[in-house]
């Protein structure tokens, strides 16, 4: 029996309960929801802000136009309704009439255009909104978005904490945005949840917002968001009782031990479009890794299976290409480089790659960009001597000092966890795009990749607005990579929520945490 | 140079006299005993057991004794008794160059600022309490960062955030010796500063800076561990601060694969310390009569 069918039951019996006016599971009102978060974030405004630990409480604090259920249908958030109209280059938003920010005054179209022209400006994401022109306001609750072209992208760049509707009478004083002293303390939002107090590395309390747009939600009362860095600390708190709810679990021992326990759930749901993806990025452009029958030849000795097995231990995904296999643009049918040393051997043979007397042919390095992928590094170094690679690891004090040096483009190899960020156009093309090629910048096309046709296809797929030809044209596009390989993927970083059997509706759309949790509820 | 034969001095008691009181010592001899077991355990060890520590050789987190592998394997499947073999080399290199490293600029230092006194004594000792109030693991932590972590900067880091009790010991001691007639005897009879101070004085005040020293030794062993279970170590080199530190993460499933590395590090530091205590009483001369 797959999960679709049992989904499809479970909304069948639901619809029929419902319809027999019979209750299962009523949300209940009330109550404190204690969360943990696994970092500190540097302060709470999504707007100017990414990452999955500023997204948690900044999509409890700010509210998105539009916000995605499960199965990657747009629905109503802030805007009630909206048109795409011109072959998707204009874009309107009807806003709900009523709502309010959290010091009382009533959001207006006019603070829609402030948030999307501050976060145009600031957010270190340049496509979400690259393609928006200009936004008018022809009344308070009308926003028109017009775009130079068709963006098919903006959708899921409206939702989750990507564009967070922050307040212009507030964070349009002429004051830096990204330093804001407002996006700590006395953060006035338009979301479900206000701030009552956020101390840097220790928690952040959030309360039920009264005059929340929606009628009766939130359904709790206060949420306190532990900030615990140590992995083994949640657990153990996860298993006492004295953490609710964890969202972004990633250590595999830890998600197999909890997953022991009776008293909470461990699901991998909810992180499609997060799509976290770890992957080893090759320096095409100096070194012995320019050559693409290098790179080849060492995604033929990783095993990808002993990364799923072993160091994953089973909870994880293959990601054969850099979209998540949970979008529906992912292509599976691409040559998936599957362990086979005597043909890495072979290739490196036949490239002129001669072994030495030590039966060494050359050496390169392996970075590493955050301690979990630590295991992989040391695992690459173990697995390229069977082919006559010398790997050195190397060790990056912290993190900027990792981001620093392979931003640089000084390495040889590297692994790394990136993530899709829903749409393609918002998180892959980055990764691989010519003109995204720039120096000092983490995350951009590090790997100095260049293919003038990858970057033509990647320009039709970002404008095209037909669902089944933009996939066509993805699916051509994971295939070209995979051909040229700037990249080995080898599998989903394993994100998953555990939550205690007290806890109602956690969420577990394709956002994660990044959502609003107004649905979320404790049971007695 | 001509020495005065009537005047003794009287801080250094031979060499067989302190070699008879460390070996009456029950304790010394034993701590002495296990720590040339363990650097034998490292440099020769890996003749006999040659498996290779960074070699995946097994199913990862296999318990001790299961299959073959007497301590286990870690995360990877890598042997772990190989990884404690290997790793003694590694943990007791950097522990005897670091405790050298803060040796030499803690002596040098404090014997300069004891020797000369004021202006010279007045700057040395401030910037000797400067890093004496730094707290010792996060300075070493910021010269890893900027440096990189390789054994290297490893060893100097820790051997730059140590040194101010020696310097400090040095310092005392010389501004007692350098008082003694011998000393005076020595300068009348036309030894310049440089032959007082490494000739005439450091030798009679060796006995605390070298217990110092060996207690030194023992702190930069835990000091390393401490930097790797940070993360700061250098992970092309098995060392057991490193066994520990990339392991940690997995401490509530698999608590073997930190406790045998503990295990080492706190069998060599008490064997460490056993040596100094010994060292401290054959060297002390207010201890002869005992």
């Amino acid at each position: 029996m797959n999960k679709h069918f049992l989904k499809t039951l479970l909304l069948t019996a639901t619809l029929i309960f419902t319809s027999l006016g019979v209750s299962i599971a009523e949300p209940k009102k009330g109550g404190t929801l204690i969360a943990a978060v696994g970092n500190s974030p540097r302060h709470l405004n999504p707007a100017v802000q990414s990452g999955i630990v500023t997204g948690f409480p900044g999509a409890q604090l700010f509210a998105t136009p539009i916000r995605y259920d499960n199965n990657w249908e747009p629905q109503p958030y802030l805007a009630e309704s909206w048109e795409i109209s011109d072959g998707g280059k204009t874009v309107r938003l009807n806003l709900v009439k009523d709502a309010v920010f959290h010091d009382g005054v009533p959001i207006k179209s006019s603070d829609v255009k402030f948030s999307l022209e501050t976060i145009k400006k600031n957010h270190p994401f340049k496509t979400m909104f690259a393609p928006v022109v200009s936004v008018e306001t022809p009344d308070e609750h009308t926003a028109i978005l017009k775009l130079s072209s068709p963006h098919p992208a903006l959708m899921l760049a409206m939702s989750s904490q990507l564009m967070a509707i922050i307040p212009e009478h507030v964070y349009g004083d002429g004051q830096d945005p990204k330093t804001h002293p407002q996006n700590s303390e006395n953060v006035v939002g338009s979301g479900p949840f206000k701030l009552v107090e956020f101390k840097s590395g220790e928690h952040i309390i959030l309360e039920r917002f009264d005059d929340f747009f929606i009628d009766g939600r939130p359904y709790l009362d206060k949420m306190v968001l532990k900030i615990i860095k140590d992995p083994a600390t949640r657990t153990i708190g996860l298993e006492n009782g004295e953490i609710d709810f964890y969202a972004f679990e990633n250590v595999a021992r830890n998600i197999v031990r909890l997953k022991k326990n009776d008293n909470l759930t461990v699901t991998p749901d909810g992180y499609a479009a997060i799509g976290p993806i770890d992957w080893l990025a090759f320096n095409t452009k100096t070194g012995k890794t320019a050559d693409v029958n290098v790179r080849r030849a060492i995604a033929y000795a990783i095993d990808r299976n002993f990364i799923l097995k072993a160091i994953m231990l089973g909870v994880a995904d293959e990601a054969r290409t850099g979209i998540h296999p949970g979008s529906p643009f992912y292509e599976p049918n691409v040559e998936p480089y599957n362990l086979d040393i005597d043909k890495a051997n072979k290739i490196l043979d036949d490239a002129g790659y001669k072994k030495g007397s030590d039966g060494m042919r050359f050496g390169l390095t392996v970075d590493f960009g955050w301690p979990g992928l630590k295991p992989n590094a040391e695992y690459t170094k173990a697995a390229l001597k069977k082919i006559g690679i010398d790997v050195t690891v190397r060790a990056s004090a912290d993190f900027p000092t990792w981001a620093k040096t392979v931003s640089n483009h000084n390495f040889d190899l590297t692994w790394d966890t990136v993530f899709n960020w829903g749409d393609p156009v918002i998180g892959v093309h980055r990764t691989y795009q010519t003109s995204n090629i720039k120096k000092g910048v983490i995350w951009s096309n590090t790997q100095q990749y260049s293919n003038p046709k990858v970057d033509a296809i990647m320009e039709k797929a970002g404008v095209e607005n037909d669902m089944d030809k933009r996939k066509a044209l993805y699916s051509e596009l994971q295939k070209m990579l995979a051909n040229d390989l700037p990249v080995y993927w080898t599998n989903t970083l394993p994100y998953h929520t555990i939550y205690s059997k007290k806890v109602g509706n956690p969420p577990m759309g394709i956002w994660a945490t990044s959502s609003p949790m107004d649905m979320t509820y404790i049971k007695d | 140079m001509l020495e005065n034969e009537e005047i003794e001095e009287p801080t250094i008691k031979p060499v067989k006299e302190i070699f008879q009181t460390f070996f009456k010592s029950y304790s010394a001899v034993t701590g002495l005993v296990i720590l040339i077991g363990i650097a034998v355990m490292g440099f020769i060890g890996p003749l006999f057991y040659p498996t290779d520590p960074f070699d995946m050789v097994w199913m990862p987190f296999s318990p001790p004794g299961a299959d073959g592998f007497l301590l286990g394997t870690d995360y990877l499947g890598r042997d772990i008794l190989s990884q404690i073999i290997n790793g003694a080399r590694v943990s007791i290199a950097i522990g005897f160059s670091a405790a050298l490293v803060s040796c030499f600029i803690g002596v040098g230092i404090g014997s300069f600022a004891g020797f000369y006194g004021g202006w010279v004594e007045e700057t040395l000792m401030r910037i000797t309490e400067f890093f004496q109030v730094l707290p010792t693991l996060l300075f070493a932590m910021v010269i890893v960062a900027l440096f990189g972590s390789s054994v290297l900067s490893i060893t100097l880091a820790i051997g730059a955030v140590s040194w101010a009790s020696v310097a400090r010991i040095t310092r005392s001691e010389f501004l007692r010796i350098k008082e003694l007639d011998f000393v005076l005897a020595s300068r009348s009879s036309g030894s310049n500063n440089m032959a007082l101070i490494f000739r005439v004085i450091l030798p009679n005040a060796a006995a605390p800076i070298i217990v110092q020293s060996a207690l030194l030794v023992g702190a930069a062993i835990t000091f390393e561990a401490g930097l790797a279970f940070l993360g700061l170590s250098d992970p092309n080199v098995i060392s057991w601060g490193q066994v520990i530190g990339s392991n940690r993460v997995y401490i509530l499933d698999a608590t073997y694969t930190v406790t045998f590395p503990g295990i080492a590090i706190f069998i060599t530091v008490l064997a460490i310390s056993l040596v100094g205590d010994g060292l401290n009483d054959a060297l002390n001369p207010k201890l002869r009569s005992r």
